[in-house]
Formats: structure tokens, C-alpha cells, sequence
């Protein structure tokens, strides 16, 4: 699926909700499109980074917990600046990733498996971490990341342009679909496969780290129970988006444009008072349907 | 000729007064976020609402996300300022996630009212709470009118949980003032601590006459346990809730009561609250809603 395709469907649904709320046309409520669809657009960067490279890491969501707490834990009882709060949960969620791709390439144990483990005992981690402590209340400098929807837009496109150059433009980047195209081609062309791996799951865990950093900010309280099927709603965005879900093809650009597809229905539906059971239905529709559009085309051709 | 012309007036009366009312009605329009949608107890709080403002002609907007996710919840009250409703009524998953959201509702003018749990934020102007050591209180009562001597356990929630103490010391006041012994077992709201806890005492304690559970669910586990045990005949257990399968186990008998928050009545009260704020009018700070007693003779008005 091309990208433009992506963009001529999220323009569609857009005007549908354009011409039936009249509260829907307000520049604020783009914006709140904008700025609620940026912590989970974050998470799937680098959930398309992973998928693209024939990966699949079903724990982020859990790592997204265990960022959170962490943080928390650094920033409301260690009192630690802001900078190391941030940088040490950045670190974490990318260690997280890492090791991840490290059990999977040496134990060759499917992905599905191993982040599937993750998912349960990152999420134990969290609770662990918290132990039902109150972690709220954080430095104003703090809040300023995920407050607003200026500052998470800010950090959405950032992400995503250079997750976008680093696909495009970089050799590891590069590698991602080669080695989630064809696997064995790639290793007969001598690509590095397991270390390659390792970095992509350690992308994907940073990421979903720095999600988690703009998370607790927005809210001003940590707990382990954030970030629940958060992979699921990321694998959603890069399906709807158009990557593969096999690998080898796609693009980050398309990822934004599949979460803000999801929070544009979201935001449509709610403002035309159909509430989150139905809201949910739809998107489910939209993922088969995404997909199935996809696979006719390529049927087609 | 005068005839028809009496006709117009009067027709014309009539739509000038159905015309003011319906553009009374639809110049409010109020969104709800309450705790999930799969929540039975917060399912009537919304049905509640909703009928309550259908009543007085108002839009409600129902903003809440399918489970309990405090992220969720926050998008929805921006959304809803975004949208510029008149007032918004909140049943937070986490009362801490809304200073941001809170400040700009107040630098919009729109209020706020909480539900079920209090928000510490000077923008909400209103509180619509269960009063638990109330409604504890009719449990404590009940209990003493039913047990003349003997020992009461009561199976807790978390410790320094608000809702937990309260509810504990609803029954522990009314049992100690009766002269009846309390003892106190915090059981996190787990259902296999309440049935441990449960035997335990049964096995080692026989002046207990009655248990009190501070949540539905537990006295279930304590009905289990007294059940395996035989005694289940000897004891009072009550609840704390009115779920669906105590209903039955009080209809059956053998669970002895339970107390029911009153969710239609805290629906509809923040939705009233809500509109006298909006309307300017005085509105009190904190609306205190009582429990509802259910035992054998009136819990089929309740199933």
C-alpha cells in the first residue's frame, strides 16, 4: 500500500466527521487529534521497526510499565534531576528491548514466545518496582513533556523523522528489510542478522521508554498498571498504517498516518457521542480492513 | 373570522412556547467519564445520569472508555473541554491524573463535578460520594439488632484504603457501642484471604456470631467457609456492595444482608449538581449518598 493511499483514507474519514460535527471542525479539536494520537505513535515507531524487520515484540506495553514506575520511583522519591530521571528511563526501556533479542537470538525461541514471556514478567517487574507505593506529583519541568499537545507533537515528529531516517538513510536501518524480507538471503549476503536483531528490539524498547516518560508526565502519577495491550493498539497503527506485518516492507511514515486514521475515529466517533465499545468495533473493522485491501490489491496485480 | 384568528394565537402560542423550551433544553450539553463501562455498579451510574438529564432536557455525553485506563479517562475530559460542553461531571480511575485538564476547564469556565471519589483540584465544585461509614454504620446496626453477644469479625480491605476504613469503622463503632467484641483482619479485597481468614477463625474461635465483609465478593468466600464448616446456620454475614451473586446468596439465605451503594441516586444527584453550578445556583460542596440495607425481605426488589 502506498503512502498516499494512507493519507487519501485518513482525509476521508477526517471530512466524513468534518461535515457531521460542527464541534468536530475546531482547529483545538485537530490539534487534540494530534496530541492524543503522539505518546502511542511514539510506541509504534519502534514496534515498525521491529515488524519491519520480521520481528514482533508483544512487551512493550509491560517495558512501557516498567519505564514508568522507574521513573516515577527516580523523579518522586530520589528527588534525582529531571535529565537523569529521563535518561536512566530511556536506558532501561532500551536495556528491556535488548535483552529480548538477546534471549530470542540465542535461544532461537519464536519472538512470539520470548516477548510474550517479557510481556508477563516486565508487568511483574512493575509491580515489583511500585509495590503499591505513590509515585505522583513530579517537577514542573517534568510535566512540561507530555503536558499540552504542542510539546508531545513536537516529540512525535521528531521521533518519527528520525526513526523514518534511520529506516531510509542508515546501514542497520537498511538491514531491517533486507533481513525481514528474506532472512537467509540476507545471511548469505553476509548482513549481520543476530546483532542486527539485538539493536532492533533495544529501538523499540527505548522507544517505548520515552512513550512512558511522556505518559507519566501527561497524567503526573506512575503505575504498573499503565500501559495495558498499548503493543496492541501499536501493532494496530503500523497495520492500518500499511507495514507488513511479515516484514520487509513499510515505513514509519505510514505508522503515524495508521494511529492518526485510529485516534481520528476515536475522537469523531466520541465527539458524535458514540461511546468506546462501539468506538472499539470500528477499529477493529478498520485493522481487517486495512489489511484485507492490501493483500487483494497485491492479489490483483 | 375572530375564531380562527383566537386559532393562530393560540397555535402560535403554543410553538413559541414549545420553541423556548426545546432551545432551553438544547443549550446544555454535559459529558460524563465515569470509572469503565464493564462495571456493573458504574453502569448504573451512568444509566442514572442519563435519565436524569433526558428528564431536564439536557445533551449527555457519555465519554467513558470500555475499561478502567486513568489515560483514557484524561483524553476524554481534554476532549470534552475541547468541545466546549457546559460542565462535565468526572468518575476518575485515578484522581490525580487531572490537575492540567482541571485548569484549563476553570480557564474556560466550565465546572466540574466528581463522582464516587473526590478530586483535589479548587476547580471541582462538587463531590457526590457513598458516605461509607454511614452506610457501614446500617451494616453495624443491622448486625447488633441480629447478634446480642459474642464476637464480630470484620475481613477489611487495604490498609490506610479510605474506603476500607471507613466501612470498618461503620460496623466497629456500632458493634463495640452494643458491647459486642470486633476483631479486625485486613484482607487486601482478596476473596481467598476472606475465606482463610474465615476458617481460620471459625476453627479457632467460637464466639464469633457474625462476619462483616467490606466487600461483596469476600462475604461470598466467608459464606464458602462457614459453608465446609457446618456453621454457616449460626452466623450473620454481611456484605458490602449488593452484587448480583449476593442478591442470590441472600435470596437463598445464606448470606444474611448486604449494603448497597445507592448508584442510581449518585448518578442522578451529580448530574442535578452539575446544573444548578452551571446555572449559577448554589450547589453543595460534598453530596452525602446513604447505602441501602438488602436482606431476605427486600432483596427481589433489587434482582
Amino acid at each position: 500500500m502506498q503512502i498516499w493511499q494512507v493519507i487519501a483514507a485518513l482525509a476521508v474519514i477526517y471530512l466524513i466527521f468534518f461535515i457531521l460535527s460542527p464541534p468536530f471542525r475546531s482547529f483545538d479539536t485537530l490539534l487534540s487529534i494530534f496530541g492524543q494520537a503522539s505518546i502511542l505513535a511514539v510506541l509504534a515507531c519502534g514496534t515498525t521497526i521491529v515488524l519491519i524487520s520480521g520481528g514482533l515484540d508483544l512487551s512493550v506495553g509491560s517495558i512501557f510499565a516498567v519505564v514508568g514506575v522507574t521513573v516515577g520511583i527516580l523523579l518522586a522519591e530520589y528527588e534525582l534531576p529531571v535529565w537523569v530521571a529521563v535518561a536512566g528511563g530511556l536506558a532501561l526501556g532500551a536495556l528491556l528491548g535488548a535483552l529480548n533479542g538477546t534471549i530470542q537470538v540465542l535461544t532461537k525461541v519464536p519472538a512470539f514466545i520470548v516477548t510474550l514471556g517479557g510481556l508477563t514478567a516486565y508487568k511483574g517487574l512493575a509491580e515489583i518496582l511500585a509495590s503499591g507505593r505513590d509515585l505522583s506529583r513530579f517537577p514542573e519541568s517534568f510535566q512540561a513533556i507530555g503536558s499540552g499537545y504542542l510539546m508531545p507533537m513536537a516529540i512525535m515528529f521528531v521521533t518519527a523523522l528520525s526513526t523514518g531516517l534511520f529506516l531510509t538513510k542508515t546501514r542497520l536501518g537498511n538491514r531491517a528489510f533486507a533481513i525481514g524480507g528474506n532472512a537467509e538471503v540476507a545471511r548469505l549476503a553476509g548482513v549481520p542478522i543476530a546483532r542486527s536483531r539485538i539493536y532492533y528490539y533495544m529501538l523499540g524498547g527505548l522507544l517505548a521508554g520515552l512513550a512512558a516518560i511522556m505518559e507519566i508526565s501527561k497524567l503526573n502519577f506512575a503505575m504498573p498498571a499503565r500501559g495495558q495491550s498499548y503493543e496492541l493498539f501499536a501493532i494496530a497503527a503500523v497495520v492500518i498504517g500499511g507495514t507488513s506485518l511479515f516484514g520487509g516492507r513499510g515505513g514509519v511514515g505510514k505508522t503515524l498516518i495508521g494511529m492518526l486514521i485510529m485516534q481520528t475515529i476515536i475522537v469523531g466517533l466520541s465527539y458524535m457521542g458514540v461511546g468506546t465499545s462501539y468506538q472499539r468495533i470500528a477499529i477493529g473493522v478498520i485493522i481487517i480492513m486495512a489489511v484485507y485491501w492490501d493483500v487483494w490489491r497485491r492479489s490483483v496485480r | 373570522m375572530k375564531f380562527s384568528k383566537l386559532k393562530t394565537a393560540i397555535v402560535a402560542s403554543v410553538i413559541a412556547v414549545g420553541t423556548v423550551g426545546t432551545a432551553a433544553a438544547e443549550d446544555l450539553r454535559i459529558a460524563y467519564t465515569g470509572y469503565s463501562t464493564d462495571n456493573t455498579f458504574w453502569i448504573g451510574v451512568a444509566n442514572a445520569a442519563a435519565e436524569e438529564a433526558k428528564k431536564q432536557g439536557i445533551e449527555f455525553i457519555d465519554m467513558t472508555a470500555s475499561s478502567p485506563d486513568s489515560a483514557a479517562q484524561k483524553d476524554a475530559v481534554d476532549r470534552a473541554i475541547d468541545m466546549g460542553v457546559d460542565g462535565i461531571i468526572i468518575g476518575s480511575v485515578d484522581n490525580r491524573a487531572f490537575d492540567a485538564s482541571l485548569d484549563a476547564a476553570a480557564a474556560k469556565g466550565i465546572p466540574v463535578v466528581a463522582v464516587d471519589t473526590a478530586i483535589d483540584h479548587s476547580h471541582v465544585s462538587s463531590l457526590v460520594q457513598t458516605d461509607n461509614l454511614a452506610a457501614a454504620g446500617i451494616a453495624g446496626d443491622f448486625i447488633t439488632g441480629k447478634v446480642k453477644d459474642g464476637t464480630v469479625l470484620i475481613l477489611g480491605g487495604s490498609a490506610g484504603h479510605q474506603t476500607g476504613n471507613a466501612r470498618r469503622d461503620g460496623v466497629k463503632n456500632a458493634a463495640e457501642a452494643a458491647g459486642l467484641d470486633v476483631i479486625f483482619q485486613i484482607c487486601d479485597w482478596q476473596d481467598a484471604c476472606a475465606f482463610e481468614t474465615t476458617t481460620n477463625f471459625l476453627q479457632s474461635n467460637p464466639d464469633i456470631k457474625a462476619i462483616f465483609s467490606a466487600w461483596d465478593p469476600g462475604a461470598l468466600a466467608a459464606v464458602s467457609a462457614a459453608k465446609a464448616l457446618n456453621k454457616l446456620d449460626d452466623l450473620v454475614i454481611v456484605g458490602f456492595d449488593g452484587n448480583p451473586a449476593n442478591l442470590v446468596a441472600i435470596a437463598e439465605g445464606e448470606q444474611t444482608a448486604t449494603i448497597k451503594q445507592d448508584n442510581t441516586r449518585m448518578g442522578a444527584e451529580s448530574v442535578k449538581n452539575l446544573v444548578s453550578t452551571i446555572k449559577g445556583e448554589d450547589a453543595p460542596k460534598v453530596v452525602p449518598i446513604d447505602g441501602i440495607l438488602i436482606t431476605a425481605d427486600n432483596v427481589a426488589e433489587f434482582q
